[in-house]
């Protein structure tokens, strides 16, 4: 199997060693450096940020070490045990969310994409319109549906606006993905008699791989660091997630950044975990999707 | 609002840290139980229909039933001692009453502001939440959204323990609709060794002396002053104090809402001018309008900073601050600008405030828990030496219980208040205040022409008057 | 075992619904369309008519309002001195995330590919800009434009080269501040596009690299004939992304500088959030919000027509 995905899939890496060393490939692996250490330097500044005390944060300068660790903003931090019960409200909200968003999503973006009726097109108008609808000005209306529906201060209050929310952009890259599937797929599953479901689930499913990975890590991104909308529906503890207690560290007139910093780092484990797992899969899954049909 | 709060405003101070019988009784009071209701209470409450509201936790307690009162609040950082008083008053409160839960939701102040905004749209004011005085609140009391704390606040003496004066900024046609956590007042900080170092004896009486000075330290390498403009709010509570002096004492916001001046009257004008002279000198660290609020302080709090205006609630973090080591940081009144005010007029800063729903579920149980609340609040604080700029009169005594020098001689300072004005947002519309406050910011980044300023100010006001 | 994507080339770009083969029954289609289409209008379409509504009143968002049909487009087109340089610096903005760190992301991409045989370490780390709280990354880079007294990166290192005539307060002077904070947004999210773009470059089959090769076409050569041309369906996406990541960065905005110096950095949804938040004017903020929409509708419209065009053209 890795083998014939070595064949189909583009490795022109292969071609540039067999020249052994050159001078291109210094310059380029020269500029690859660079930008991983711009791209990489921030994740180094936060974690020396998390030990620092609130004077040396802010008296801004780049180049300052901690005069020494200050290990009490992570106590500070995990204090009163919030962070393990907001990390969990948080990954319950947003596995759900992204599994809902995948799903519906990639039903309709296969329905708007493959199906002959004639209103694929303004669904999809519809759809597109919703890609930048600033949240901020939802809030209010958002309010009025959740009190009459009874949903305020439950997980929903959450989870269904960020599935809403994220349905035009995960829409979007689906479709956008689907319409360059050739139709020869379907026509041949035709003939082997599936239905439409089957077709879905064991030939479109299977090779949108790469764009569900695309859509999951927009939808964990826009989702894990929410904090407007849930702070607005949101009032009882047991509920709340991470960014409420990242924010926790802001008074009126004073603002504990060390222990944000800590909190943060603790925020941002899971996702550069979770993120390098999904980073594995996208390539693994573009592999898979060229080799099977 | 603003000249009843000038009336008052004297008196109010001078009985800051009076010794309070009334205050200290009730206070222990509270703690043994709130059956017994002062007898002012059963006095003043006739047939109102918050009567009910007099003997609320017996007859809850007796039924039995669960309460959860929603307690929205802008205390949410565990690492503050304002943060564990409020929990320790909360958890005290739910021991005595065992069927109320009390669900604190805290949040970041801004985040708070904005939803309960959305919330108020709705009508879905939690039990108790937060407001800012004044022209601020009116919003919410016009959509008449609160319940009047009238008859709460004569219940076990509560409405004695608050500083006289101070809760008018929270009545609206005779009601009280909310009760103040903090009452601060505007005052320059500075820094006796980076004052010596440029050789200057004594703060400035003048702002003529003010602005020598920021020349002298300038010519030593030494940042003058520093402020957090990011925020805009904060050099606007410096402005208002310059215009405080120029219009010769307070009132000048009210005199234009009262049509009796405009903003193009000389005292703006010559305040712009003299503001914009304190910039003009270099006051002011580079870049000033993109550091915010902590930024800015924190230039102050490890000395590199000779200078800071700010409100009075500053002085528990400068207290502990590198820049006070040795009782180094003193206070000095805000000078008087071209020979006009008074120095003992200040920028007063009554705190923001607690607030009831009217539709609040259970009501009189949210009424008898805030009364509870607030009668502990000023021993409370006073235990986490926060008692600096609280809004009730507080009984004990700071030196023995480790009040700093600085932190005593602002409490001196609080006595000396004979009036003074309220920032511009608890006056002015709040659009009318966002211009204000981006048209000030300006003043940092470039020269305006007095005139201009004025007339931009007027024209706002003007755009957004009801 | 033929790869689906042996015949993608011509294929995608045919307007899609004339060849759609899938005949299938109202209810199938409302199965797959309806669950997803009900819950985005309720919750996201809804609430934006309301906005449109809502923009036509004079309210404070909790009394009463008053209804005064189109005063406030009329205000925020003809009277309002922030409207207009927040709406063109909101373009700036998207200007310059298409024309520089989209184009450069590309770059990387096809590099990446070339070069790199276990990209993902490379691409995930290029990304981890994005997934830092925006909080963080402001702190960070005010500590980078910071004036050199308080230890700022750039000014120091420009006093030390003797530049000192270079030197600004990069997020506090009007003229400076809002590229400052353009040099911000496109370091953060150029790993973004460049996950977006190599994920868009892996897609394309290699098979269709072979025929090329014969011809004399490698290299770069290749990527100018094949890439390019395949990479245009995924490079839309980008460029839609990149579109709607300027009309909605108010996030980094805020922590740099708020807006000011005196409107200097306001773009349209810190506009709209001095507006209808900070100023209380929720119908005027509506409005604004309601041009947000209609620019970006418009938008996606104007970047779908052009790119098909591109996309014939390559045909």
């Amino acid at each position: 199997m890795s083998q014939s995905a070595s064949i189909a899939v583009r490795e022109p890496a292969v071609q540039t060693r067999r020249r052994g060393f050159s001078f291109k490939k210094t310059i380029v692996f020269g500029f690859f450096g660079v930008l991983l250490v711009t791209q990489l330097y921030p994740l180094l500044w936060l974690l020396i940020y998390s030990v620092k005390t609130n004077e040396e944060i802010l008296s801004g300068s780049f180049f300052a070490l901690p005069a020494s660790v200050q290990w009490s903003n992570y106590s500070n931090a995990l204090a009163g045990g919030r962070y393990w019960h907001y990390l969990l409200n948080s990954v319950i909200v947003t596995s759900v969310t992204m599994v809902c968003v995948i799903l519906l999503a990639s039903l309709a973006a296969f329905a708007i994409t493959r199906f002959r009726w004639k209103y694929g097109h303004i669904v999809m108008l519809i759809f597109l319109m919703g890609l930048m609808i600033p949240l901020q000005s939802t809030l209010l209306p958002l309010m009025l549906i959740f009190k009459n529906i009874h949903v305020l201060n439950t997980r929903w209050a959450m989870i269904l606006p960020y599935i809403a929310f994220q349905i035009p952009i995960a829409v979007f890259i689906m479709s956008g993905f689907l319409r360059t599937i050739p139709h020869e797929i379907e026509e041949s599953a035709i003939m082997d008699g599936a239905n439409v479901f089957r077709i879905f689930r064991s030939i479109i499913l299977p090779v949108s791989v790469p764009p569900i990975m695309t859509v999951c890590i927009l939808t964990f991104i826009n989702v894990w660091n929410e904090y407007i909308l849930a702070a607005t529906f949101i009032s009882k503890e047991a509920l709340k997630t991470l960014p409420f207690g990242v924010y926790s560290f802001v008074s009126q007139y004073s603002v504990n950044y060390g222990a944000i910093g800590a909190f943060l780092v603790l925020g941002a484990l899971p996702v550069i975990l979770v993120y390098f797992l999904l980073a594995e899969k996208i390539t693994k899954g573009m592999v898979a999707g060229a080799v099977k049909g | 609002m603003n000249t009843t709060g000038k009336k008052v405003a004297g008196t109010a101070m001078a009985g800051f840290l009076a010794v309070s019988l009334a205050a200290c009784g009730s206070s222990n009071n509270g703690n043994n139980g709130d059956a017994a209701a002062s007898p002012s209470a059963s006095a003043s409450s006739t047939s109102s229909a918050s009567a009910s509201a007099s003997a609320p936790a017996s007859s809850s307690a007796a039924s039995g039933e669960k309460v959860t009162i929603t307690f929205q609040n802008i205390y949410p950082d565990p690492t503050d001692p304002k943060y564990n008083m409020l929990h320790k008053i909360v958890k005290q409160y739910e021991t005595d009453h065992p069927n109320v839960h009390i669900e604190l939701d805290s949040l970041n102040t801004d985040q708070q502001k904005q939803k309960l905004k959305t919330q108020a749209a709705s009508n879905e004011v939690p039990d108790i939440t937060i407001v800012n005085p004044s022209a601020q609140m009116k919003p919410y009391v016009d959509a008449g959204l609160f319940a009047p704390l009238n008859e709460m606040v004569e219940q076990n003496g509560l409405k004695d323990t608050f500083q006289s004066g101070i809760l008018d900024y929270y009545t609206f046609d005779g009601n009280l609709y909310a009760l103040p956590d903090g009452n601060n007042i505007g005052l320059l900080y500075y820094n006796k060794a980076l004052f010596k170092q440029a050789g200057i004896e004594a703060p400035p009486a003048t702002f003529e002396d003010l602005i020598a000075d920021v020349k002298k330290l300038k010519d030593k390498g030494i940042q003058p002053m520093a402020i957090g403009e990011k925020d805009t709010w904060t050099g606007s509570f410096l402005f208002m104090n310059v215009l405080l002096r120029t219009n010769g004492g307070p009132g000048f916001l009210q005199d234009v809402v009262d049509g009796k001046k405009t903003f193009e009257d000389p005292a703006f004008k010559g305040a712009v001018d003299a503001f914009s002279q304190l910039v003009q000198a270099g006051a002011f660290q580079e870049g000033a309008t993109s550091f915010d609020y902590n930024a800015g302080e924190n230039l102050f709090k490890t000395g590199k900073a000779a200078m800071y205006y700010m409100g009075s609630w500053a002085t528990g973090g400068i207290e502990v601050s590198d820049a006070n080591k040795d009782g180094n940081v003193g206070v000095f009144k805000f000078p008087t600008v071209g020979g006009k005010g008074d120095p003992n007029q200040f920028m007063l800063a009554p705190g923001s405030a607690f607030a009831v729903s009217k539709n609040s579920k259970h009501l009189p149980e949210t009424l008898d828990f805030l009364n509870y609340f607030m009668l502990n609040y000023p021993k409370e604080a006073f235990a986490v030496k926060g008692a600096v700029g609280v809004a009730q009169k507080v009984d004990g005594d700071f030196k023995a219980a480790g009040y700093s020098d600085m932190a005593m001689e602002v409490l001196a300072m609080f006595k000396d208040v004979t009036g003074g004005d309220i920032s511009f947002d608890n006056t002015m519309n709040p659009a009318t205040s966002q211009a204000h406050l981006s048209s000030i910011q300006n003043l940092f980044v470039s020269k305006e022409d007095p005139a201009a300023v004025a007339k931009e100010h007027q024209q706002a006001y003007e755009d957004n008057k009801e | 075992m033929a790869p689906p994507f042996a015949a993608v080339a011509p294929e995608p770009l045919k307007e899609a619904s004339a060849l759609n083969v899938l005949k299938v029954s109202r209810w199938t289609i409302a199965a797959f369309v309806l669950p997803c289409l009900l819950l985005y209008v309720g919750l996201v379409f809804a609430p934006i008519i309301v906005s449109f509504y809502n923009a036509t009143l004079n309210w404070n968002g909790i009394g009463v309002a008053k209804h005064v049909g189109l005063d406030n487009f009329h205000r925020m087109f003809t009277n309002d001195s922030v409207f207009w340089p927040s709406v063109r610096r909101t373009f700036m903005l998207a200007g310059f995330s298409m024309l520089v760190q989209l184009p450069l992301a590309l770059f990387v991409a096809i590099l990446i590919s070339r070069f790199v045989r276990k990209p993902n370490f490379l691409v995930s780390s290029y990304f981890m800009p994005v997934i830092l709280s925006v909080a963080v990354i402001g702190q960070l880079w005010k500590t980078i434009y910071n004036p050199a007294s308080q230890g700022g990166m750039i000014n120091q290192i420009l006093i030390k080269l003797g530049l000192d005539s270079w030197t600004h307060a990069w997020l506090s002077e009007p003229k400076v501040a809002i590229y400052a904070i353009i040099v911000i947004g496109l370091w953060q999210y150029l790993g973004y596009h460049i996950l977006i773009q190599f994920t868009g470059i892996q897609n394309i089959p290699a098979d269709i690299y072979e025929p090329a090769k014969i011809d004399g076409a490698e290299g770069f050569k290749a990527d100018r004939y094949i890439t390019l041309p395949m990479i245009v369906p995924i490079f839309k996406i980008s460029v839609v992304l990149s579109f709607i990541g300027s009309l909605q960065s108010f996030d980094l905005i805020m922590v740099t500088t708020a807006g000011g110096p005196a409107h200097a950095t306001d773009v349209l949804a810190s506009h709209m959030y001095n507006i209808s938040i900070l100023s209380q004017k929720y119908g005027y903020g509506s409005a604004i919000a309601c041009f947000l929409v209609v620019v970006c509708l418009a938008a996606t419209v104007i970047i779908n027509l052009l790119f098909n065009r591109i996309e014939k053209r390559y045909n």
